[in-house]
């Protein structure tokens, strides 16, 4: 019961700083003054932040204006059902007292749609969406592929539920004819988006890129559609697609519709006056929709329109900017 | 195998085992072997094999509760309904724990296996019936029944019964040390009827039936019959089994009968398996973590509720809400349901999974760092501390009772003749004091060492490697000596002293306990001494009254022969000389002859010799003597084994060549010496083997005068005096050494007056009443002389036993022939007698050992490891309480514990010796009534270890009064104390002592007390021992120590740490303890907070996200977050995080309190972190959402700040918690972060669309381009960290914790934390510290260990008074009666008024005296008032 074999190596541990924990070290210990000047440096510090952000965020000018009620006759008539294609338009007329300089933002916003939830965010084909593989509708379900068995492009649930009124804010200059204020709908999405992640599949003709896909189930055209006179536009490069399928991290949230070209009358940004929204339930795709009027008061469409001091140029900024 | 032999023992219920011999059977098949029931030798202490070791150890480690915890998570995962993003994600944790816990058991086992593999391989001889006779097997082929033949220093096999043994009496010598940690030798004898065989023992004619117990763990007790052929039986006991793992001694040969084998020996059994051990700090997370599961369910109700409301709200569904895979909608309570699934596995990390991992790697480094201590490095054994068990590091630092053993953890186990005195007159060996100190000096300056050696003793040198050569040849030694050697080769400039001294292969015979330097007052007077023995011899004249020469010289024969010493040398095998040397014409033993060669050697060889006489004056005598050279030579002999102080080269050169010209004698013995130079190189060196240490080093202090034990045999002992002649003697009784009379004598025959002179050797105590009444003495000289030499001869006992010295008086008697001729008449009476036979025995000794002669006495001290009483001190300041467990004698115990100031003078020790329940449970009943009186209200704090608080809570003056109570029990009593369910009054009792001890404890025993205390108590224990006795006290223990090098690896192989010092204790325990503790507490602390904090903030989403389960952070960002990016910080925390520095720790014990008291990790600490986290990812949540409120952010833009908050928030948080910053922590933490950024934007920069929800592709990358995000990043850490900064800075500033105060000492320049650290100290104790002016309270200052101040006898204070009252309890005289008259109450009112007046001072003694007179017993309020040991026994 003995260990005779021990080797005869020195075991002496080595003296160095480390081993012995000896390390020069610095103690951490607050005390009054420690925490009191670091307190206050910290305050003056979050005061002057404070401050600047105060200031600049004064002079931005936000506009929010909701139809879902003004609206409402269009939403009755999509709750039934038998009226789904038929066009439905509203217009919201407002005044703009004073002029919103610098460059304006057009937003959407929606009360209560949760884009966040956990079922909806996976429901959706980045590997389609990409222009890979158009077969693949991975998470989609039940979204993924028509009753015949033909995979939906774009598929999912998100996709499917994309919001598709379209607005176009008229300019009164005078009081007779209004003036379509122009709009971009380009440069609205992340440039990763619209150029990495977003991909139309190869080819030379959309419409036959998409062969062997169908439309989504509530929408009224296919995907190849979306925006026939801008091929940049178009299919899954569509600039209202991606801002949409960037999915909102809170139940209440806007989206980026469009931004003010600054020509014409526009170059300083909107001028005061008349203006008003025309509303187009142009198709029936949004099935949604029906329950805005139908049920869920917790969800409600509403525009928005702000105007922010420009303080930073190159962000997407959930103001309009002068 | 083993199985089988269940299944016999179910069909045969009988107590019984049958033992027949194998050799009939040998050679037929295995069923018919009449044995084959019976356990094999193997032995398997491994858990696994190969194949079972996968499935064994994942069962095993699922019983785990996390592991099964985390497992349920998997299986979760692969639920389909739950939709978890990546299932197979979630393996990865679970897995990678259960890899490394396996590696590690896997390590474990291995280990566990090689070391089976070393015993069962090892070699005996078994007796083969083919080969007629004994062939060599494993031991683990050994079978129940087989004959087996042990030689001098094997291990025994198995549990053997004896039958034969080659000495003639039957009788065989075993060392236990293995067994009970006795290093003393005990007899075993021959079963009754073998004795008988003269020649050879013949296995084959061995044909009787063995009966006896079946296989239990009683070390002590056995019995069993022997069936002779012809139906007569022979009973046997204990007395003649061999256990397992002892080593046989002195015995040539010995063969018995295998009679329990393998797991069934009694060592076996009396080993309990290892226990799984955990820590404290892991039982105690444990508990939080079912708080955190708690907390996890409820949040997940929440979620399931939420989700059921939420649904609810719409009438139909909308857009949004998306149908399953069918395109059906669940119902909502189901949703819900399904719900609640899918939160737990959203906030399963709320049970911190890389917790475990984390504390496995954090012990590890801490580990790592214990190893590397250089503090914890022996030098002498070349060892470091090893830490066995890798878990439970921290609770080292909880520590609250500590159980220690007491040979060789306490002491070195070395017994050291310090001083002694003769007739009153008092040696003090000041030149042997000085040499037991020079190891010292020998490692702070070893080279002026090395050249003093050089140039005094260069026979030494030239012997030294020689020496070690022989050694090592003769090595299969006992103990670890073996692994010694090549460590001694290392160190060779070091060990230069210790080389020539190794270990002789025998029990106490260490250089230091061997060479005494002989005092140099005494020596002359020794020599004077002798020459009147030799003129004794010549002249034979009538015995004159008692003069000092000859007293001198009965003193040194008494300490030669009145002992149980066996002589043996060091030939292998060794034989023990039991013949005197043939001739004494040629006036040399072997030895002389020996060293004869040795010089003719260097003569030759070196010109530069020089002899090496003691000192000149005794040379000048010598020289003008008859025989010169032999005389200087013995001298020599003495002087060089203990590296002498002459220095004086020339002379004794001269004077050697002196001696040669003019020694003819030696020139005889140099012919001699070439005559048979065979004779000379056996190198026949005398060993002493004693069954007490204490005779050992009794025996070579007489032999450092010359007095040297030539060999002895019942009958004759041969002792040598210094002039050469040897004298003989018959021994014609030997009263042998019993604990109940503490003394032994020996009646001999003076070879030369024919005398018959009674030696005997005993306890003071003891001695000192049986001594010749000096009023008898007519002549009244003679009388003052007495009563002088006793009064002084007690005033130096004081004093020796003050110093720690175990003392022993030497008596003489004189008896006539006639009387003697009586006596022994009435001995054999005695001894013929069936009834009360031992107490006849008894009383003729106490006929014979009466009206003794004073001789003188001895002080031997059991050297102390270097710096015990400062361990002790400091751990005992620390709140720790020191128990000693022991299976030594109650006076050795008592003497250690004073000397290493377990115990202090001033102590009240209530010594409890009782074998029946009743006396047992009143003198509980009333020690406990007076304890209580004395300490008043203060109740002892279970929790705190109380006792301890009293006596630092009271003024110094009235802790003067309150003496602190010690207690002193023994194992009979211990049984008593279990039997008669007293655990609970004996743990109360305790509770109010400082110290306790526990004498002849046996190792169940041990660990039945650390139990007791651990489970009753609830507190942390650690055991410390070195011996395989304590074994199963380490197990028992949270926390087994193991003392290496000392008496086998068995106590290292059991325990958790091995350590080579017991005083290694304090910085293991102090600073390693307290840092592990804190580091590991606090970590996990952080750890619980860290994971609520960040999985709040997943919670809190839920919110908004119709508690759908859906997380704004990334999978894989998630699980970085948790794997690497706050990963390091911590472990780095755990690991080198020092909140005190070691040096203040070690200054100021009580910082240990902080750990027992669990300050770091308590449940307040775990609330307020909870509490504290979810406050912090309230704020990380809240702020970033009130930023990105309303905006168009989407799911995983928002998570991106969220995470960077939550990192930085959780990183800061640990930068506010490390007390020290060196640059390690520094770089760990700002790389954490830089890491954070750096991965995520890789991974957002090269992930398009490979995680597919999330989809976090250039989302980093983005946020960065955006100033609110930094704002944002800013704010809220400040935010969140702001009430925790505000705390911490609070109790920085106005903080009143002993750590606290600590840091701050810490943080000052060296110069004033010094005294600071001294003001403090004076604070915190009142009381005295030793070595301080305050005498006043301390009526003896405690001396500190082995100091001999150069004039100590004269110069010290008369000693003072101790109160200390014993109650000697004698089990066997126990008598009901005595309660009944006595009343406990009345017992220790009484009681306590003596006490008062012991306290008052010893002139009223007189009064408890009065009380004790109206016991029926003897009440001895301490006659001999100045004596230390005076026992005020108390005797019912």
């Amino acid at each position: 019961m003995k260990r005779t074999s021990k080797d005869s190596r020195c075991k002496l541990p080595d003296n160095t700083a480390l081993k012995q924990q000896q390390l020069p070290a610095y103690q951490l210990q607050l005390s009054a003054t420690g925490v009191l000047s670091g307190f206050f440096a910290t305050g003056v510090f979050c005061l002057g932040v404070g401050i600047i952000l105060i200031l600049s965020a004064k002079s931005i000018k936000e506009i929010e204006i909701k139809y879902t009620e003004i609206c409402g006759n269009c939403a009755k008539l999509r709750e039934d059902a038998t009226n789904f294609d038929k066009e439905c338009t509203c217009s919201i007329p407002f005044y703009l007292s004073e002029t919103m300089q610098g460059n304006v933002y057009m937003y959407y916003k929606l009360y209560g749609f949760y884009q966040n939830l956990y079922h909806y965010i996976l429901s959706r084909s980045n590997s389609q969406l990409v222009g890979t593989d158009l077969k693949d509708v991975g998470n989609c379900a039940p979204f993924s592929k028509s009753h015949d068995g033909t995979p939906i492009a774009p598929c999912g649930a998100i996709a499917n539920s994309i919001f598709n009124d379209t607005i176009i804010l008229s300019y009164n200059l005078n009081s007779s004819i209004p003036i379509k204020v122009p709009m971009l709908r380009s440069g609205i999405t992340w440039w990763t988006d619209k150029y990495v992640k977003f991909q139309n599949p190869s080819s030379i003709n959309l419409s036959s890129a998409f062969a062997g896909t169908t439309k989504p189930p509530s929408w009224a055209k296919p995907v190849y559609e979306l925006d026939e006179e801008d091929p940049g536009n178009n299919g899954f490069l569509n600039d209202d697609f991606i801002v949409w399928m960037r999915t909102a991290a809170f139940p209440t949230f806007k989206k980026l519709y469009r931004r003010l070209n600054r020509i014409q009358y526009f170059t300083e940004g909107l001028p005061a006056g008349n203006y008003s929204f025309n509303i187009t339930y142009s198709s029936s795709l949004f099935l949604g929709l029906a329950y805005t009027v139908t049920g869920a008061v917790t969800w409600l469409a509403s525009f928005s329109m702000m105007a922010v001091h420009l303080l930073l140029k190159d962000r997407k900024m959930l103001f309009i900017q002068q | 195998m083993r199985k089988e032999g269940k299944k016999r023992w179910k069909r045969k219920e009988d107590k019984k085992r049958v033992v027949v011999s194998n050799l009939p059977s040998e050679g037929r098949s295995y069923k018919e072997n009449p044995n084959r029931h019976y356990c094999g030798n193997q032995i398997k202490t491994s858990k696994y094999t190969v194949l079972s070791f996968i499935p064994k150890n994942i069962f095993e480690q699922l019983h785990r509760f996390a592991n099964l915890y985390f497992l349920g998570i998997v299986v979760l995962n692969f639920v389909p309904v739950v939709n978890a993003f990546q299932p197979e994600v979630s393996m990865i944790p679970i897995c990678i724990i259960l890899a490394v816990t396996a590696i590690k058991d896997a390590w474990e086992d291995l280990r566990r296996y090689k070391s089976d593999k070393v015993i069962n391989n090892q070699e005996c001889i078994v007796y083969s019936r083919k080969e007629r006779s004994y062939v060599q097997k494993c031991w683990k082929d050994v079978r129940v029944g087989d004959f087996i033949q042990m030689k001098c220093n094997e291990i025994i096999p198995a549990d053997i019964l004896l039958l034969f043994s080659s000495d003639p009496s039957g009788i065989c010598h075993l060392e236990t040390a293995n067994l009970d940690g006795e290093t003393n030798l005990k007899q075993r004898r021959v079963v009754k009827g073998f004795s008988e065989q003269v020649v050879q023992f013949e296995p084959e004619h061995f044909c009787n039936t063995i009966v006896c117990e079946k296989p239990n763990n009683h070390l002590n007790k056995f019995k069993g019959y022997m069936e002779h052929p012809d139906q007569t039986r022979t009973g046997f006991g204990s007395e003649s089994l061999l256990l397992r793992g002892c080593t046989i001694r002195n015995t040539e040969v010995a063969v018995g009968i295998v009679i329990y084998a393998g797991h069934e020996t009694k060592a076996m059994l009396n080993n309990s398996g290892p226990r799984y051990k955990r820590s404290q700090i892991e039982r105690r997370m444990n508990t939080d973590i079912f708080f955190c599961i708690g907390l996890l369910f409820l949040m997940c109700l929440i979620g399931a509720v939420g989700h059921r409301l939420w649904n609810g709200t719409f009438e139909e569904h909308p857009p949004f809400d998306v149908p399953d895979a069918k395109g059906s909608f669940l119902p909502l309570a189901l949703g819900g349901f399904y719900m609640f699934l899918t939160m737990i596995i959203l906030l399963q990390v709320l049970i911190p999974v890389s917790l475990y991992v984390s504390i496995e790697l954090v012990k590890l480094g801490q580990v790592f760092f214990l190893h590397n201590d250089l503090d914890l490095y022996d030098e002498e054994t070349n060892l470091s501390i090893q830490c066995r068990a890798l878990n439970i590091t921290e609770d080292l630092g909880q520590i609250q009772y500590v159980f220690s053993d007491k040979t060789g953890t306490l002491t070195e186990n070395k017994m050291v003749f310090r001083r002694c005195t003769i007739m009153g007159s008092e040696y003090s060996h000041q030149e042997n004091a000085k040499r037991l100190e020079t190891p010292k000096e020998l490692d702070s300056d070893s080279e002026e060492w090395t050249q003093y050696q050089c140039l005094s003793f260069p026979a030494r040198w030239a012997q030294g490697p020689a020496t070690l050569r022989g050694q090592r040849r003769a090595q299969p030694l006992r103990r670890c000596h073996s692994a010694q050697v090549p460590i001694q080769s290392h160190f060779r400039q070091r060990s230069v002293g210790r080389c020539e001294s190794s270990q002789p292969p025998v029990a106490f015979s260490s250089s230091i306990e061997k060479d005494v330097t002989p005092d140099k007052n005494l020596l002359p007077k020794v020599q004077d001494a002798a020459l009147w023995l030799e003129t004794l011899s010549d002249s034979k004249p009538a015995k004159s009254s008692p003069s000092t020469t000859s007293s001198i010289a009965d003193f040194f024969l008494a300490l030669t022969i009145c002992n149980s010493v066996m002589v043996s040398t060091t030939t292998e095998p060794r034989q023990r000389v039991t013949m005197p040397p043939s001739t004494k014409a040629l006036g040399t033993s072997l030895e002389k002859i020996q060293q004869l060669f040795h010089r003719l050697k260097l003569l030759n060889l070196s010109q530069s010799f020089s002899s090496t006489a003691p000192s000149d004056t005794d040379l000048g005598e010598s020289l003008g003597d008859n025989m010169p050279t032999t005389d200087s030579e013995e001298r020599d002999d003495a002087s060089v084994y203990s590296g002498g102080y002459s220095t004086d080269g020339g002379y004794r050169n001269s004077t050697w060549d002196q001696g040669n010209i003019q020694g003819s004698g030696l020139d005889a013995s140099l012919e001699e010496v070439l005559e048979a130079p065979a004779l000379g190189l056996a190198s026949p060196e005398l060993y002493y083997e004693a069954e007490s240490p204490d005779e050992a080093a009794l025996v070579h202090a007489a032999h450092a005068y010359s007095f040297t034990l030539m060999s002895r045999t019942p009958e004759q002992v041969t002792v040598r005096l210094p002039q050469g002649t040897c004298l003989t003697f018959d021994v014609l009784c030997t009263l042998g050494f019993d604990s109940v009379r503490k003394r032994m004598s020996v009646v001999v025959r003076h070879p030369l007056t024919g005398e018959i002179i009674i030696y005997t050797k005993g306890a003071d105590s003891v001695i000192m009443d049986l001594l010749e009444d000096p009023a008898c003495v007519t002549d009244t000289d003679v009388e003052k002389k007495m009563r002088k030499i006793r009064a002084r001869t007690q005033k130096h006992l004081d004093l020796y036993a003050r110093d720690g010295l175990r003392t022993l008086c030497i008596a003489k008697k004189v008896i006539t022939e006639d009387d003697f001729r009586r006596w022994v008449s009435f001995r054999c009476e005695a001894e013929a007698s069936l009834d009360n036979r031992d107490d006849l025995l008894m009383e003729t000794a106490q006929h014979l050992e009466n009206q003794l002669t004073l001789l003188g006495a001895t002080g031997i001290e059991d050297r102390l490891q270097e710096g015990v009483p400062d361990t002790i001190a400091a751990l005992r300041e620390a709140g720790i309480q020191l128990w000693v467990l022991t299976g030594d004698k109650q006076e050795t115990a008592v003497n250690i514990a004073y000397s290493c100031r377990l115990l202090d003078q001033t102590d009240t020790v209530y010594s409890i010796n009782t074998e029946s329940q009743e006396t047992c449970e009143s003198i509980l009943n009333c020690a406990l009534e007076e304890v209580k009186q004395f300490h008043g209200p203060q109740k002892p704090d279970r929790k705190l270890s109380g006792f301890c608080l009293p006596s630092e809570t009271l003024p110094p003056t009235s802790r003067a009064a309150i003496p602190e109570v010690g207690l002193v029990i023994d194992g009979k009593t211990l049984n008593a104390i279990f039997q008669g369910k007293l655990e609970m009054k004996f743990l109360e009792l305790t509770q109010y002592c400082r110290s306790v001890l526990c004498c002849r404890s046996t190792p169940l025993q041990k660990s039945m007390i650390v139990k007791l205390v651990r489970d009753k108590l609830s507190v942390m224990t650690l055991s410390i021992g070195d011996g395989a006795n304590d074994v199963s006290m380490i197990q028992a223990a949270d926390i087994g120590i193991g003392i290496s090098g000392q008496e086998g690896m068995q106590a290292v192989m059991s325990s958790d740490f091995a350590i080579s010092r017991f005083r290694h204790l304090k910085k293991l325990l102090l600073v390693h303890g307290h840092w592990c503790y804190s580091r590991l507490a606090r970590m996990v602390v952080y750890y619980f907070y860290k994971n609520v904090c960040y999985v709040n903030l997943l919670f809190w989403y839920q919110f908004f996200c119709g508690f759908s389960g859906s997380t704004m952070i990334d999978y894989w960002q998630m699980i970085f977050f948790n794997l690497f990016f706050t990963s390091l910080p911590p472990l780095v925390f755990g690991v080198l995080d020092k909140d005190i520095s070691g040096e203040t720790l070690l200054a100021l014990p009580e910082l240990y309190k902080s750990g027992q008291n669990s300050e770091c990790y308590n449940p307040m600490t775990f609330w307020i972190s909870i509490v504290d986290a979810f406050y912090q990812s309230l704020v990380c949540f809240f702020i970033p959402y009130l930023t990105y409120r309303d905006s168009d952010i989407d799911v995983f833009t928002f998570g991106t700040p969220i995470n960077t908050i939550s990192l930085t928030t959780i990183l800061l948080y640990q930068a506010m918690e490390m007390k020290t910053w060196t640059i390690i922590h520094g770089l760990v933490l700002v790389g954490s972060f830089l890491m954070y950024f750096v991965a995520s934007l890789v991974y957002n920069a090269t992930c398009v669309n490979c995680n597919s929800p999330t989809n976090p592709y250039w989302v980093m990358e983005g946020q960065l381009s955006d100033p609110t995000f930094y704002l944002v990043c800013f704010l809220t850490p400040v935010m969140a960290l702001l009430p925790r900064y505000f705390f911490l800075s609070l109790q920085g500033t106005y903080g009143k914790s002993l750590i606290l105060k600590a840091q701050k000492i810490d943080k000052l320049p060296t110069d004033k934390r010094d005294l600071e650290m001294q003001s403090w100290r004076s604070r915190q104790r009142p009381v005295p510290i030793p070595g301080k002016a305050q005498h006043t309270h301390h009526p003896v200052p405690p001396v500190p260990e082995r100091a001999f101040r150069a004039s100590t006898p004269k110069s010290s204070s008369p000693p003072e008074r101790k109160y200390k009252e014993d109650w000697v309890l004698h089990g066997e005289k126990c008598s009901r009666d005595h309660l009944k008259d006595h009343p406990c109450p009345g017992d220790s009112s009484a009681k306590l008024s003596s006490r008062e007046y012991l306290l008052l001072g010893p002139s009223k003694t007189t009064t408890s005296g009065a009380y004790s007179s109206g016991q029926t017993d003897e009440y001895r309020p301490s006659s001999r008032g100045s004596h230390r040991r005076s026992q005020s026994s108390l005797t019912i």
